[in-house]
């Protein structure tokens, strides 16, 4: 196992008070970003680094931020902590545990960015976390890094936590802007993209609470340590959330590229004993699945893709031989088809549709034309969508109809789920 | 301009055309339910789907922006695919109610279906149940099941209209369109959203369940209402007009209408309407009525000739009825007594007239004492739409009251009642004091200074004056010194000046194009003749003098004099013991004819049904009396207003500059001062389906006032006394009105028994109803 740095102080008793966290060398980055750096300098040396965006596109940040026009408009910087994909739990972690490094992450990537006010738009349903961040904003402010001109370099920035209402759909950036300005959490026609008219029409550079926690051991270590892990295309370390039927489900952190294998079986510790890997969703609710075979795909953006999946968010779902893939499907579209914002009408309805048909296979209550029904709204749906919310429901569905289709064949047959599941009871107990 | 291909078509468009708008101009449909120009792009139905070269997937027409080289394909099997999956979700829980929906025949839903959806269903799940015909307000029901939420109307209210009273609620498959909070929508502008939905969610209340498509028939036509004369078309079934719609014209008309103008149509249908005919209080048959008042024609050129005859038009009458009046009037009669029922004392002349293509290139309004929401609710949209594309758009009202809104931003010199022309005046002379017609305005004003209005915000307003490069001014013509000054303005400013004229009658352009005369001034001395005796016979035609002239009292005397007072029209006069006549007359929707706007721009409106009982259109009448008369007109061929050079608008004829000086506008005292106004609601005929919006407190006073007098936060009813007359109305508190001032609408009945000057409120007591 490697070691950690985003979670190097998870172990750290009381690192989420800002005294603490400064005792083991917390902010050490922000005092040396504004020591040693210009803020170009900063863009370059993420650049360089190839940090990719850890929200799910793994678009490279440095890039991200090179898109904001020379306008003399004031920037905002949006930290995107609206983390529901199911089965990823990184930001959590982050925010709950270690939420000055997230704030040291901030005031370094705002200098960087030239932005004068940033906000962080966190999950409704984390109260812990909105808590956390708005105590330890609070330190920041109060010990003078936050505010007007923070250590006399001239530099000023207001930061704010703002609370979202309980969307999925809220994590897709323009979405989460809307409902920052206090509207309806629908995604916005893309021209223009946030970096010329975001928050409020200003140019605004959205992240990933993951990919700015990157910052302060960024600047600390240099690119070049950066790109030292990894792979080419895809350096550095990513947080997988593994969850499902293994011994220490949790976050780790890993170089890209490390097998899947090593994931599940070194840091999670591998399966219960007499369990054995059916498949994997790798990257979230939203991606394909892996199949066992596929074990040892390296995970990095790359390969992942080769194999038929995506990396995602990171959100390493492990399903073991008592998972019934239908009923797993079901309870997932019925995620998608509760999430739909209601704007397109092929997410909208199409979630809707396939919820229903899935729910009547996984009930024994199937006909054999739904599986190709299903096929085809899938289709009908992909590519299809103003934003890829849709797209994201057909992930899952679309390979288990691929590599399970004698288990849906079965449902239909028997007139009953074969596992004996009931509906989005996925586990069979 | 970029070139690109749409199905093997090639087509130039300028930069940022969408595919669809592009498609459209080669002729190629392409469904669409969320797009609309007007509102922009939205990309939500995904319906407008098509193929593009290089691109990955298929891509939205109405989102798309052209691009140099693109190659476009709006058919083919992958298109096809697209199109006819949409539609399928479209329709998963669309109910199968077409048979009863008001849309049923006019539905994009059914059309599209039927052109590129599937033919059979797949779906065999529940539908999602959802709200049937609640309310938007009293004109406009939603039914949420036939929705397919395109946001059209919410985006028209919020983001066009700016009056966010819709909203989308709840999320996914179970989204609805709703008002804010469930509230009525309060709009002046709701019915829009009947002809923006593109399926049969959002219905007419009062034509739900009237008519088929089979069994009405829809005819091109015009709103009779106000000056705007917004295009529409009329619905009509078995001889009863059921609706108005808007009817866009390409490149000028997006087809709006406000809600006085859509919902009025019933005005025909009123259980007051004049059907019968009724000859000094008898009601007779229309044959002895018209026989008696030909006999009085006839017996007052007899005794005092023609000129004792006094003919003044009025109401919804077409420029081809006036015309027809008018010859009668001239050539049969011999009188030069003709004069249009005006409500203002202002004119402006033909040629200082704008259009509304003005407002698409304006960079500055002027809100001369007119609120165009209250008074030409239409020209308000047009002026927001032009602030929305142009946000460096100035608007400036000057006048007694606040005239900017929230939905319509910008600064506000607010003048003394009566003193609005001279601070024109004054503004101009900080910029060209020596201007021989700034000079003359100014020659007798002495030292006179405007109250509340600084030296400075005079000076800047006198820049801005003489600084815009298209300077639009809507006026209320309530004052003829105004008409002056900006005469003077538009010949000092070398830059476009246009003014749109927000007075009525709805077709006084028309009625003076027939050869009526506008002046208000003639108006009067018709009235004062009467009154003195001079003339001894009046015919009204489709006027109600006695609640339109500013004068009541006038009016009064005059009737009280005239020999013969015979009224022609739609509504029997409110008071009308004095009318010796009653004719009843054919109406708009009745007769075929041209209106003309306060842009100056011929209109015409088809006839869609007969007119009911006797009522008859004025030809029919001026014929008899020409017979009866003896000097029966030829009308071999028909009169055109159209004027073959000028086309759709009136001819411009220069108009001399008559430059006097300005009075010195007189000091008003009092506590409480009356001022009026225009306000829609309470111009042209009385419907019944308007009655629930039709203001219950129409009078408006400044919150402090209320505070002072007593007045509940809500509102309530107040006496307001000048001498021995009172009247009592509601009021409600508007902090645009200023201290001190009380704003009436002008034609509300009774006001004008009152003059704008000093009154006194107070709060009316309870009235005790048996």
């Amino acid at each position: 196992m490697t070691q950690h740095y985003l979670l190097r102080n998870r172990d750290v008793q009381d690192i989420d008070q800002f005294d603490v966290y400064e005792a083991n060398g917390g902010y050490a980055a922000m005092k040396q970003a504004f020591e040693t750096f210009k803020p170009e300098e900063l863009v370059a040396m993420v650049k360089k680094s190839g940090l990719r965006g850890r929200g799910g596109a793994g678009f490279p940040t440095g890039m991200k931020w090179g898109f904001l026009p020379k306008d003399g408009r004031s920037r905002y910087l949006v930290v995107n902590s609206d983390e529901a994909e199911p089965g990823t739990f990184k930001d959590r972690e982050l925010i709950e545990e270690n939420p000055h490094q997230l704030i040291e992450g901030i005031i370094i990537s705002s200098y960087a960015t030239e932005a004068s006010e940033a906000y962080i738009y966190c999950r409704g349903e984390f109260r812990r976390g909105a808590e956390q961040l708005k105590r330890a904003v609070k330190e920041a402010y109060d010990h003078g890094y936050l505010g007007t001109n923070i250590l006399g370099t001239g530099f000023s920035l207001e930061l704010k936590v703002y609370r979202g209402a309980g969307a999925y759909i809220c994590g897709e950036e323009s979405a989460l802007l809307e409902s920052l300005e206090g509207k309806r959490g629908n995604p916005r026609l893309k021209p223009p993209f946030p970096a010329v008219a975001g928050l409020y029409g200003g140019p605004t550079v959205v992240n990933n609470v993951e990919t700015i926690c990157n910052l302060p051991p960024l600047v600390t270590y240099g690119a070049e340590w950066y790109t030292s892990m990894g792979t080419d295309k895809s350096p550095g370390l990513k947080i997988m959330s593994v969850s499902g039927r293994v011994k220490r489900p949790g976050n780790y952190e890993i170089p890209l590229g490390t097998p899947l294998r090593t994931l599940i079986e070194e840091y999670a510790g591998g399966l219960l004993p007499g369990h054995t890997v059916k498949a994997v969703i790798p990257g979230g609710s939203s991606v394909p699945l892996l199949m066992p075979d596929q074990l040892d795909t390296p995970l990095d953006y790359e390969s992942i893709v080769k194999a038929g999946s995506m990396l995602g968010s990171g959100g390493c779902i492990v399903l073991d031989e008592q998972v019934c893939i239908v009923g797993a499907t079901a309870r997932l579209v019925k995620f998608y088809r509760e999430e739909s914002c209601g704007k397109c009408t092929p997410c909208r309805e199409g979630t809707y549709w396939m919820t229903d048909v899935l729910d009547r296979v996984e009930m024994g209550k199937g006909e054999p034309r739904d599986l190709e029904v299903l096929a085809d709204v899938a289709d009908n749906i992909a590519g299809k969508c103003f934003c890829p919310l849709g797209d994201a429901s057909l992930g899952v569905l679309v390979s288990a109809l691929k590599h399970f289709r004698h288990e849906f064949e079965a449902h239909v047959a028997e007139h009953t789920c074969p596992m004996g599941a009931r509906l989005y009871d996925t586990v069979n107990h | 301009m970029i070139q690109l291909t749409i199905d093997g078509q090639e087509i130039t468009v300028p930069a940022g055309t969408m595919i669809v708008d592009a498609a459209a101009k080669l002729g190629i449909d392409i469904p669409i339910y969320c797009y609309h120009q007007a509102l922009g792009p939205l990309g939500a139905c995904r319906m407008c789907l098509v193929e593009v070269e290089k691109m990955p997937k298929l891509a939205t027409a109405c989102t798309t922006a052209v691009s140099e080289g693109m190659v476009v394909r709006s058919k083919g099997p992958a298109v096809d695919k697209g199109r006819r999956g949409v539609l399928e979700f479209l329709l998963i829980n669309h109910p199968l109610d077409c048979p009863v929906c008001d849309k049923g025949g006019e539905c994009y839903l059914q059309d599209y279906t039927f052109e590129y959806g599937p033919g059979n269903g797949r779906f065999q799940e529940p539908k999602i149940q959802k709200l049937k015909d609640g309310p938007i307000n009293e004109f406009v029901l939603v039914d949420q099941e036939r929705c397919v939420l395109c946001q059209r109307c919410v985006r028209f209210m919020g983001e066009y209209v700016g009056e966010g009273q819709l909203l989308l609620e709840g999320r996914g498959v179970e989204t609805v369109v709703t008002t804010v909070d469930h509230v009525p929508a309060t709009s002046q502008f709701t019915g829009n959203v009947i002809d923006l939905c593109p399926v049969g969610a959002l219905l007419s209340a009062p034509y739900h369940h009237k008519g088929r498509p089979w069994n009405i028939e829809r005819e091109e036509s015009v709103c009779p209402h106000c000056p705007v004369g917004c295009t529409s078309k009329v619905t009509a079934r078995e001889g009863r007009v059921i609706r108005m719609e808007g009817r866009p014209i390409p490149d000028r008309e997006w087809g709006w209408l406000c809600d006085r103008g859509r919902f009025g149509y019933d005005f025909g249908y009123h259980p007051d309407r004049l059907l019968t005919s009724w000859v000094q209080g008898v009601e007779t048959s229309a044959a002895m009525a018209t026989r008696q008042v030909g006999q009085w024609i006839q017996e007052t050129i007899n005794q005092d000739g023609g000129s004792a005859v006094g003919v003044i038009m009025g109401g919804t009458h077409t420029t081809e009825e006036a015309y027809q009046v008018q010859r009668f009037a001239r050539e049969v009669i011999g009188t030069e007594n003709l004069a249009i029922s005006r409500s203002e004392a202002g004119y402006l002349p033909r040629a200082l007239n704008g259009t509304f293509d003005d407002i698409k290139k304006a960079d500055m309004v002027l809100l001369l004492g007119s609120d165009p929401y209250d008074a030409v609710p239409v020209v308000h949209l047009k002026l927001r739409e032009r602030w929305l594309r142009y946000s460096a758009l100035k608007v400036i009202g000057i006048g007694p009251t606040r005239l900017t809104r929230d939905t319509l931003p910008g600064q506000d010199v607010i003048t003394a009642p009566e003193q609005s022309a001279a601070v024109m005046a004054l503004a101009l002379a900080t910029q060209r004091p020596e201007d021989a017609n700034v000079k003359t305005l100014l020659q007798a004003l002495g030292d006179f200074s405007p109250s509340g209005v600084s030296p400075e915000t005079l000076t800047e307003l006198g820049v801005q004056l003489l600084g815009a490069e298209h300077l639009v001014s809507l006026w209320d013509g309530m004052d003829p010194a105004m008409g002056m000054v900006l005469a003077v303005l538009a010949e000092l400013r070398e830059k476009p000046t246009p003014i749109l004229p927000t007075f009525g009658p709805a077709n006084w352009r028309g009625w003076e194009r027939a050869g009526f005369s506008a002046h208000f001034e003639d108006l009067t001395r018709i009235l004062e003749h009467a009154r003195d005796g001079i003339i001894k016979t009046l015919l009204v035609f489709g006027a109600d003098l006695m609640n339109e002239y500013p004068d009541r009292a006038l009016v009064q005397a005059a009737f009280d004099r005239l020999d013969h007072v015979v009224v022609e029209g739609v509504q029997p006069p409110e008071d009308s013991p004095q009318v010796d006549a009653l004719l009843p007359g054919a109406t708009w929707a009745e007769v075929y004819g041209t209106y003309i706007n306060m842009e100056a721009r011929l209109q015409v409106a088809m006839a869609s049904v007969q007119p009911p009982g006797q009522a008859r259109p004025v030809k029919t009448y001026v014929n008899t009396w020409a017979h009866i008369l003896s000097h029966p007109l030829a009308w071999e061929e028909d009169w055109e207003p159209f004027d073959e050079d000028s086309g759709e608008l009136l001819p411009l004829h220069p108009a001399p500059l008559h430059v006097t000086p300005l009075k010195v506008p007189a000091a008003i005292d009092g506590d409480m001062i009356l001022i009026t106004g225009a306000l829609i609601w309470e111009m042209s005929e009385p419907s019944e389906i308007l009655l629930p919006r039709i203001p219950a407190l129409p009078g408006r006073i400044n919150p402090e006032d209320a505070k002072n007098l007593g007045l509940d936060i809500h509102g309530g009813r107040m006496r307001v006394s000048q001498g021995e007359t009172s009247l009592v109305t509601g009021m409600s508190l508007d902090p645009r009105v200023p201290k001190g001032l009380l704003w009436l609408p002008q034609r509300m009945p009774g006001v004008n028994t009152l003059q704008p000057g000093p009154i006194v409120l107070s709060l009316a007591k309870e009235e005790v109803t048996a």
